[in-house]
């Protein structure tokens, strides 16, 4: 097998009108830890879901672990099941995430549906809990939990099948400073060196920690990509991705200062209804 | 309009869920067909949408509020198998984990709100809608009326299936042993109530939602009617060429249920003698909400009955020939014949087609 | 129409004037469902006697009930049943006084203003005339208002029990190994999660409007606004729909599920349900005599 785990080549996506992903070509290596940045809308979340073989595209191939990633090769279920183990995805709103009665039940699904011994998957689960320290809330039902344990217990639910792949969405957003630090930590430390880690956020503090090269994104185009460093110190580049905005304020002195801003610690819930 | 155990006879219940479990599974196969692997998240999130909605309070005209079921608004969007299916399950949910309306009563339950009131809703807005634009205000109307017939028809079973209970269960001395209530009192109680009133809860929730889709969700609006023109393509003589036809519909629709009222009235089951009687007259009056009886129990009554009583031979079951037994027949002819015409309304105007592409991730959050 | 959800649980201090708008109305059914479940979660983990047995004994056993109490053709019965609903209820710690506000005195309110009028109507042997208005009450109508009553308040209180003795998420598993499919046990359970998603958005939606809301709405804006949150919800419902699927999908859903069902049947569970059995049969056994004739079996 070849280094690169997923290859993109001149994808085009499409929402009914709304073009997500705009001839889009890139490839991630194995064991490699990418940030994937950009504004809302920028085709970061439909660029996880490319990935994840949940979404196909119109136009382009997009081919995983040397194969090609298409709505007919999910028809066979041995591959299927191959790809689902091997990759997961964390979406960004938890809710859509737990859909189980209990916490318990829903570590348990993914092994479930891919036909595993029920043994076997009492006793991983039990040992994916006692990892994530969410033991004690394995009889709870999912609207009995804190944003911050229904991160933790998203992450569960996929890490019980051991992925070589890790996409998450947006995994900081609306979570308090704590439970970010504990999914910032947790990102750090997962897997050592031998696996992929391909996060999409638009949290310029995390970036450093989290990612080993970042790939930034505009109107479904890679506007630039690069190491944490070389990235946060484009201002050009930041500024016009809409990553961070020139910031006015009136100081005690009546003077109005102008300088550029990234945000710290804000969480964001865009909520637009 | 959720009947809770203990008025329906276990007869009945048994009757309503057979008669129930067909739809349930034809509905299943036609939903799990178009849905494929969809199935499971689509109807959890309706139920409970389907759910929630009944919670809540509309406000009426005359500062009051009520409850609507949302059978109008669910077979709009999800089409009648849909619909059938999501009620089903949040009227279950009701009922198992809420302990709120029946659990022997369910199958009535089901058969009332879910099912004869999504083909009604159904054939109501496919055939006053069709052929109008989405946007167009004939829609809205459209899934008022539909919202309105549906509730009421759901009503109206409901009050037959009250009022025959008196008829069928009642004990040695003659007291009824569920609902008391004849037909001559059950239907028009209930049909008072839902044509004046709590209908109108439904009305203003279908025609709303819709409206209010068409400004801000019209996509929504196109999986039941896939073939809906464009706004600008619609044309002036696609209105006037449907237009008597949804203007008979309508007037059939408001005089219908008077028909209703005024037969039900002579449904029941009160002897010649109490119609000939000034103080049981008074007495059904009362009970009727005033509206006096007629003073003979009424000849389309007698004629109606003895269709099903004549061609049952004299050596049959005595039951069978008793005039109890005409009235439920005919009272379940004329429910049947309804349900016939809508149904067979809504297999014309065809079925529910394919949802539209998945919506962006980013559009919809929280 | 609904003689229990009509009728709150506790009284709460979010509880408005009587006739508060129809935003403030909604409010407080959203908030007293919710916490009703949460009430109900609380006595669920309490250690009573339907609390520790099996969740298909319960259900099997409290559906039977409930059926005999539909079937009984006299008062001994269902108040028999009725007794023994009680007795569960003390063994369970359900407070009775939970019991008597939100079931049985609603139920008396509701089906008790329906059945009035019964008393009066029915054909019958007179038992007493009404002064002035000239009414007569009849032994039939007295006996059907009464059959009425008892039953709803009989059958209501069972199915109480089982909803406050019992995890929702034990209901479910009962039913799954109750032999009901395990498509609809999965969609039932998805569709309780997804209540409280639902049940929170709406709440959010109207606690904003009640606060950005200043004097009172006519009648016209009032309806525009509630079927605006409807469809708010029904919007919800559809971006929900896609994404929980996607995620179903991306852990390797196919269509079919599969679940873990593990309950363990013990000695008490065993016994539990042949106690429940007999009751019952015994139950429809004396049902099936009508109340005249019973009464006439005790007295001679």
């Amino acid at each position: 097998m070849s280094d690169i785990i997923f290859d993109v080549q001149n994808v085009t996506f499409r929402y009914d009108e709304l073009t997500a992903l705009d001839d889009l070509s890139l490839s991630i290596k194995q064991n490699q830890r990418i940030a994937v940045l950009g504004a809302n809308g920028s085709g970061k979340s439909t660029f996880l879901r490319l990935l994840d073989g949940l979404y196909f595209p119109d136009k382009g191939t997009v081919s995983a672990f040397d194969e090609p990633l298409t709505e007919e090769s999910f028809q066979n279920e041995e591959y299927a099941f191959r790809f689902r183990r091997r990759v997961a995805l964390v979406f960004q709103n938890p809710d859509v995430q737990l859909f189980n009665p209990t916490v318990f039940d829903e570590v348990a699904f993914g092994p479930l549906q891919l036909r595993w011994e029920k043994d076997e998957i009492r006793r991983r689960v039990t040992e994916t809990l006692e990892t994530l320290e969410i033991a004690h809330l394995k009889d709870r039902s999912p609207h009995r939990l804190s944003g911050g344990e229904k991160k933790r217990v998203a992450l569960a639910s996929v890490l019980i099948l051991d992925p070589q792949v890790l996409l998450m969405d947006e995994p900081t957003a609306a979570l308090d400073p704590k439970s970010r630090g504990q999914v910032v930590d947790f990102l750090i430390n997962w897997g050592g060196t031998a696996k992929t880690v391909i996060t999409a956020t638009h949290d310029l503090d995390i970036i450093e920690d989290i990612a080993d090269f970042c790939f930034v994104f505009q109107n479904g185009r890679v506007a630039g990509f690069g190491t944490p460093a070389q990235i946060l110190n484009d201002q050009n580049l930041l500024e016009s991705t809409n990553l961070i905005h020139a910031h006015r304020h009136a100081h005690a002195n009546g003077k109005i200062h102008s300088h550029s801003h990234r945000h710290r610690f804000h969480d964001h819930d865009h909520d637009h209804e | 309009m959720h009947i809770p155990d203990g008025y329906l006879s276990p007869v009945t219940c048994a009757v309503l869920y057979a008669a129930a479990a067909p739809f349930w599974a034809i509905a299943l196969r036609r939903v799990k067909r178009l849905l494929n692997t969809k199935l499971v998240p689509l109807l959890s999130l309706f139920a409970a949408f389907s759910f929630v909605i009944m919670m809540f309070n509309i406000p009426l005209p005359g500062g009051t509020t009520g409850h609507a079921v949302g059978v109008g608004i669910a077979t709009i969007v999800l089409g009648p198998w849909g619909s059938m299916l999501a009620i089903s399950v949040a009227l279950l949910i009701q009922a198992l984990f809420f302990g709120d309306g029946g659990i022997t009563a369910f199958g009535a339950n089901c058969f009332n709100m879910a099912i004869v009131g999504s083909l009604v809703a159904n054939a109501v807005y496919r055939t006053i809608g069709r052929g109008a634009a989405i946007t167009s205000t004939r829609r809205v109307v459209a899934a008022s009326l539909a919202g309105y017939a549906a509730i009421n028809a759901a009503a109206f079973c409901a009050s037959i299936e009250f009022g025959i209970q008196p008829l069928l269960f009642h004990d040695a001395s003659g007291a009824p042993l569920y609902a008391p209530y004849p037909l001559s009192i059950a239907v028009p109680a209930m049909m008072i109530g839902h044509l004046t009133f709590a209908g109108l809860a439904e009305l203003i929730t279908a025609g709303g939602v819709v409206a209010y889709l068409q400004r801000s969700d019209s996509s929504l609006l196109k999986l039941t009617a896939p073939d809906a023109p464009d706004e600008n393509s619609i044309e002036k003589s696609g209105w006037r060429v449907t237009r008597p036809l949804w203007i008979g519909l309508a007037a059939l629709m408001i005089l219908t249920p008077l028909g209703l009222l005024a037969a039900g009235t002579a449904w029941g089951e009160w002897s010649a003698e109490d119609f000939n009687d000034p103080a049981g007259r008074e007495q059904i009056a009362n009970a009727s909400r005033n509206q006096s009886p007629p003073d003979a129990p009424p000849e389309g009554l007698v004629r109606l009955s003895s269709v099903w009583t004549a061609p049952i031979p004299d050596y049959a079951p005595p039951f069978m020939n008793s005039a109890e037994f005409g009235y439920i027949m005919s009272a379940m002819f004329g429910t049947g014949l309804i349900i016939a015409v809508f149904l067979l309304g809504g297999w014309i105007a065809g079925l529910i087609n394919r949802g539209s592409k998945n919506a962006p991730p980013e559009t919809g959050n929280n | 129409m609904n003689p229990v959800s009509n009728h709150k649980l506790k009284s709460t201090p979010t509880r408005k004037k009587r006739r508060g708008s129809f935003i403030e109305r909604t409010l407080s059914t959203l908030i007293r469902k919710t916490e009703r479940a949460l009430f109900a979660e609380e006595l669920a983990r309490k250690e009573g006697f339907l609390q520790k047995l099996d969740p298909r004994v319960k259900i099997i056993g409290l559906l039977a009930l409930i059926l005999d109490a539909t079937l009984a053709r006299n008062f001994f019965t269902i108040i028999f049943i009725f007794a023994i609903a009680v007795l569960l209820a003390i063994v369970s710690h359900v407070p009775l006084r939970t019991l008597a506000v939100r079931t049985w005195l609603s139920v008396l309110t509701f089906t008790g203003t329906i059945a009035l009028p019964v008393i009066f109507i029915t054909p019958g042997d007179a038992l007493f005339r009404l002064p002035l208005l000239g009414w007569t009450i009849t032994a039939q109508g007295v006996t059907s208002a009464l059959y009425l009553l008892l039953r709803v308040e009989t059958t209501v209180t069972l199915s109480l029990l089982l909803v406050l003795c019992t995890l929702w998420t034990h209901v479910l598993k009962g039913l799954r190994v109750l032999g009901v499919p395990v498509v609809f046990v999965v969609i039932l359970g998805m569709t309780y999660r997804y209540i409280f998603v639902m049940l929170e958005t709406a709440r959010n939606m109207f606690e904003a409007r009640q606060s950005r809301l200043i004097g009172s709405l006519d009648a016209r804006e009032s309806r525009r606004i509630a079927a605006a949150s409807i469809g708010v919800l029904l919007t919800k419902s559809f971006y929900l729909n896609t994404e929980v699927f996607m995620a179903m999908q991306s852990r390797g859903f196919r269509g079919e599920v599969y679940t873990l069902d593990d309950f363990m049947m013990r000695g008490r569970d065993w016994l539990a349900l042949a106690a429940f059995l007999l009751l019952a049969l015994a139950g429809f056994w004396f049902g099936r005599q009508d109340s005249l004739q019973s009464f006439v079996n005790l007295h001679f």
